[in-house]
């Protein structure tokens, strides 16, 4: 097992270079330089050299991208020049955020998606499908910042149930309970697409397991018609569910840019969004390699949780 | 292309979807020639009015807008941004698929490990990383949306493309001197097109979700101009206070994207052969029973007895008649051998006892099953369960397929138990390696833990007759035991489950279509064909003198050893279609001593002393068989 983990964590080393590649380029394509955009259209043309030079952007692109990968494998993500701050802090700071955000909304997503998928498969055509299939249609339908809009409306605003917006109370102790409270509506809302998502597959996933032989069996046996479903057919589409569950994780992490935005969550999405409008190209950089390292890495962990739950798999 | 649309109109949610969005499409498209107010003229004095206000159907917005004349240009742009962004998508990613695919090998390689990298990446955040280099504006988020969806055309299409590639028709075209770009073109595309549609489909409505999201952070449509999105967006500020503003632009997108996920659902299920059959039904917990009448009264044979058993399988308007009225009956410690052709209704007999056949589609309709006297036809299915695997337990045909894979075979053993009686882990244990003991397995201390796919076929089967024995019942169905394992195997098998009847009085019902089996292990036989018994009677007999010329026709398909060059003969034709069986003698078409007779009303089974067979002009007479 661990030399399984060594294996895929070495593999996953290319695809990591690969996407410090794609982010370089992408940035690369940026007409004009950032300089003028750091300094604004009346810099002088000597600042703007120097700071270019600064920046080693007067080098040829291949070197630039070799100094800049150095760079952040040191830990040098550059400094934010909207924030004045190196890039690495602004980003951990708000990843840790966005991850209590996303994290609570997957474990959801995962859970109630997983469990209306097999509700919705044990009862096919029955009451309990059909309304399962509609909330999904609508969930998998419905805007995200929308739906966290008209959440707060009814539930924040209307209700008084839970607070508007933010991660901590502006007045009163950061204590677990108000996290709670302020995490709910964002993670519910965050984790609607990716529910109906997941409990769509998973339906399917059931289905098909549900024809096989070996469920047959379970049944010749006498096993109750609960365990047949929950254990037995469970089990077997979980080898296609997880998978899913991999991807909806990248969708839910890079989703939460929405609900950050609606609910004034203070996380790396938002951030993003603000650099991006504030061109704050080092910031957007840093940061979108950073979260998308962590998604390489977390698809390292779902490879794993995969083999240890289907032994055919070679580790 | 009709029988698609007629496929699709079938399914009415999708129907539903393309008619609200053929509306809304209309609606948009009709918009430059609506009397609607201009969607950009601010007015700042009738801000925020609300909905059904004189002169405005919707109400305005916080610059005093129309929201009515906003929301349908607002829809038009979405709408056209959203299917622009898929269009571009599909054809960039199915030009690179096709080419990934076609030319294989190193091409094949690096596009796809390009693909893999930018699938690697959160995508959402791949879109963010592009606007933000190309700058925030409308067509800017139109090119990301379009571009991170890339590579899923691409992987979908390339998948497809690898198989056609290596189809006949190409290496045709090839060898025909055609060049490659004709042939993608001519042979290639023509066949990826319904997945690029499928693909499509499933994705537009996500594309429109995710250019209205750009939008709404303010990274897509700039002001003045509006998509449904960045209304959205700029109604945020105001959400509390108007909250009309926000709910018209966002209901819209709800309408749209779900009109056309609905839409696509119905695309993909008329297009994927696979869902067109209803082949999805899941098997409900037990077979399903619509019996008319009441049900035949005991014989009082057997342990187990059937009569006349009618299970039939229900797909669309077709009802076939896989078990037609099948009675039979096992003793305590007796080994009966049901044999027949595949589609002779063996195995849907064997799993009609315990409510095993599959339903949908199966449906049992007649009859009675009965074990020490009570009726298991409309059994509750809590009384099926008790019984199943304690009184009546089954052996499965391919062990690979009908074990767990992914549970450890003592695992499976002590679950066997576990559902008739609590048992301890310790005892489960121990319970497990007995069994495996019992069925001759070697190392049972080692072998509990293993999965079954470390198992040879040999092993599996033993298992699976292991896991038959657990609860000690008394009645064995055995499904083909030894149709997947090879001969020294089978042999093996055979002897095992010869000696376990022996040594624990167990009766078995032996499903087959080997007379050698037969000959090697049954008591008495029943011949099957088309859903109903032929002939039947005590195995001796019926291998020394058949009655019915399909029996005798069988017998001649097994080669007997030491008898040299004898021909092996198969029978010509096929078994008939079950849901329109001929009037008389179902065999009548192959038989080579068929006459008119045969074919006008029902032949009955007819016998004394247990030998029977079905047949006008048997073989030989069948009172000589009853000495």
């Amino acid at each position: 097992m661990t030399g399984y983990i060594l294996k895929r964590v070495l593999s996953a080393i290319p695809v990591l270079l690969g996407i410090t590649v794609i982010v370089f380029l992408i940035m690369a394509m940026i007409p004009g330089d950032p300089a003028t955009a750091i300094l604004g259209s009346y810099a002088t043309p000597e600042n703007v050299e120097k700071l270019n030079r600064d920046l080693g952007l007067d080098k040829p692109l291949v070197q630039q991208y070799f100094i800049w990968l150095g760079n952040m494998l040191t830990g040098d993500f550059g400094t934010s020049f909207a924030l004045n701050r190196p890039v690495i802090d602004e980003v951990l700071e708000r990843f840790n955020a966005t991850l209590i955000l996303a994290g609570t909304a997957f474990v959801l997503c995962s859970l109630l998606g997983v469990a209306a998928g097999v509700i919705s498969a044990a009862n096919q055509y029955g009451w309990a499908d059909k309304g399962i299939t509609f909330v999904v249609l609508l969930g998998i339908s419905i805007p995200s910042f929308f739906l966290g809009m008209m959440m707060i409306l009814l539930f924040a605003v209307n209700l008084r149930w839970f607070p508007v917006s933010g991660m901590w109370p502006i007045y009163g102790d950061r204590d677990l309970g108000a996290l709670i409270s302020h995490l709910t509506l964002p993670a519910i809302a965050l984790a609607v697409v990716a529910t109906g998502v997941i409990a769509r597959l998973a339906r399917s996933a059931m289905l098909e397991v549900l024809r096989q032989d070996f469920i047959r069996t379970a049944r010749a046996k006498g096993v109750a018609e609960r365990g047949v479903i929950w254990r037995h057919a469970l089990k077997a589409a979980m080898v296609s569910i997880i998978p899913v569950l991999g991807i909806q994780a990248g969708f839910v992490l890079s989703g939460a840019v929405y609900i950050e935005i609606v609910f004034q969550w203070p996380g790396v999405g938002r951030m993003l969004v603000d650099a991006i409008l504030k061109r704050d190209i080092l910031l957007v950089q840093g940061g979108v390699v950073f979260v998308a390292a962590c998604y390489v890495l977390f698809n390292i962990a779902v490879d794993v949780a995969q083999s240890l739950l289907d032994p055919r798999i070679k580790t | 292309m009709i029988a698609f649309v007629r496929l699709l109109a079938r399914n009415r949610l999708a129907l539903a979807g393309g008619i609200v969005l053929s509306l809304v499409i209309l609606l948009v498209l009709l918009t430059p020639i609506l009397p609607l107010a201009d969607p950009d003229v601010t007015d700042t004095a009738n801000r925020f009015k609300p909905p059904f206000s004189q002169g405005a159907l919707l109400g305005t917005d916080h610059l005093g807008r129309d929201l009515l004349s906003r929301l349908l240009w607002g829809t038009q742009l979405s709408l056209a941004v959203g299917f622009a962004a898929a269009i571009i998508a599909a054809t960039v990613g199915a030009a690179i698929g096709i080419v990934a695919g076609f030319y294989g090998g190193r091409t094949d390689n690096i596009i796809m490990r390009g693909v893999d990298m930018l699938m690697a990446f959160p995508y959402i955040l791949l879109a963010l990383a592009i606007v933000a280099a190309l700058g925030p504006g409308l067509f800017n988020a139109l090119i990301a949306v379009a571009a991170v969806n890339v590579p899923f055309f691409a992987r979908n299409i390339r998948g497809v493309t690898v198989g056609i590639a290596h189809k006949e028709f190409v290496d045709a075209a090839r060898l025909a001197g055609m060049s490659n770009t004709r042939i993608i073109l001519t042979e290639v595309l023509p066949n990826v097109i319904p997945v690029i549609i499928i693909a499509m489909s499933t994705t537009i409505g996500w594309m429109i979700l995710e250019t209205a999201g750009l939008s709404f952070l303010g990274l897509g449509s700039q002001p003045p101009q509006a998509d449904l999105g960045s209304m959205l967006g700029e109604a945020r500020s105001a959400l509390i206070s108007n909250p009309h503003t926000s709910i018209v632009p966002g209901v819209m997108i709800l309408i749209i994207v779900m009109s056309i996920n609905l839409l696509g659902d119905g695309v993909r299920d008329a297009l994927d052969p696979r869902l067109k059959s209803g082949a999805l039904s899941r098997p409900m917990a037990a077979t399903l029973v619509r019996r008319a009448g009441t049900p035949p009264p005991p014989a009082g044979r057997g342990l187990l007895e059937v009569r006349e058993l009618q299970t039939q399988f229900h797909v669309k308007d077709r009802v076939y008649r896989a078990v037609g009225g099948v009675s039979l009956h096992v003793e305590k410690g007796e080994c009966l051998g049901i044999i027949g052709e595949s589609g002779s209704g063996k195995s849907v007999t064997a799993l009609s006892v315990m409510g095993l056949v599959a339903s949908p589609p199966g449906v049992i309709t007649g009859g009675a099953v009965r074990y020490d006297g009570t009726d298991l036809i409309g059994a509750p299915y809590r009384q099926l369960r008790d019984m199943r695997g304690r009184n009546v337990a089954y052996i499965f045909q391919d062990p690979l397929a009908t074990l767990h894979p992914l549970y450890r075979v003592g695992d499976q053993l002590v679950e066997a138990i576990r559902s008739h009686r609590p048992i301890g882990k310790e005892e489960g244990r121990a319970k497990a390696i007995e069994l495996l003991a019992a069925v001759r397995i070697p190392n049972p201390e080692k072998r509990i833990s293993d999965y079954p796919h470390e198992m040879s076929g040999g092993m599996r089967q033993r298992v699976g007759i292991a896991m038959a024995l657990a609860n000690d019942p008394d009645i064995i169905i055995a499904d083909e035991p030894t149709t997947a394992l090879d001969v020294t195997v089978q042999a093996q098998i055979l002897a095992l489950l010869d000696d376990l009847r022996r040594s624990r009085g167990l009766a078995i019902v032996f499903i087959t279509h080997d007379f050698g089996v037969v000959a090697q292990l049954c008591d008495r036989v029943a011949v099957m064909y088309a859903g109903r018994i032929v002939e039947e009677g005590h195995t001796r007999e019926i291998l020394e003198t058949p009655r019915h010329p399909y029996t005798t026709r069988l017998m001649a398909c097994v080669p007997e050893l030491g008898e040299g060059k004898r021909r092996l003969e198969a029978i010509a034709g096929l078994p008939p279609v079950v849901d329109k069986l001929p009037a008389g003698c179902a065999f009548a078409e192959r038989c080579l001593k068929v006459q008119e007779v045969c074919r006008q009303g029902d032949i009955p089974l007819e016998g004394t002393g247990g030998r029977a067979v079905r047949c006008l002009f048997p073989e030989a007479p069948i009172s000589e068989a009853a000495e």
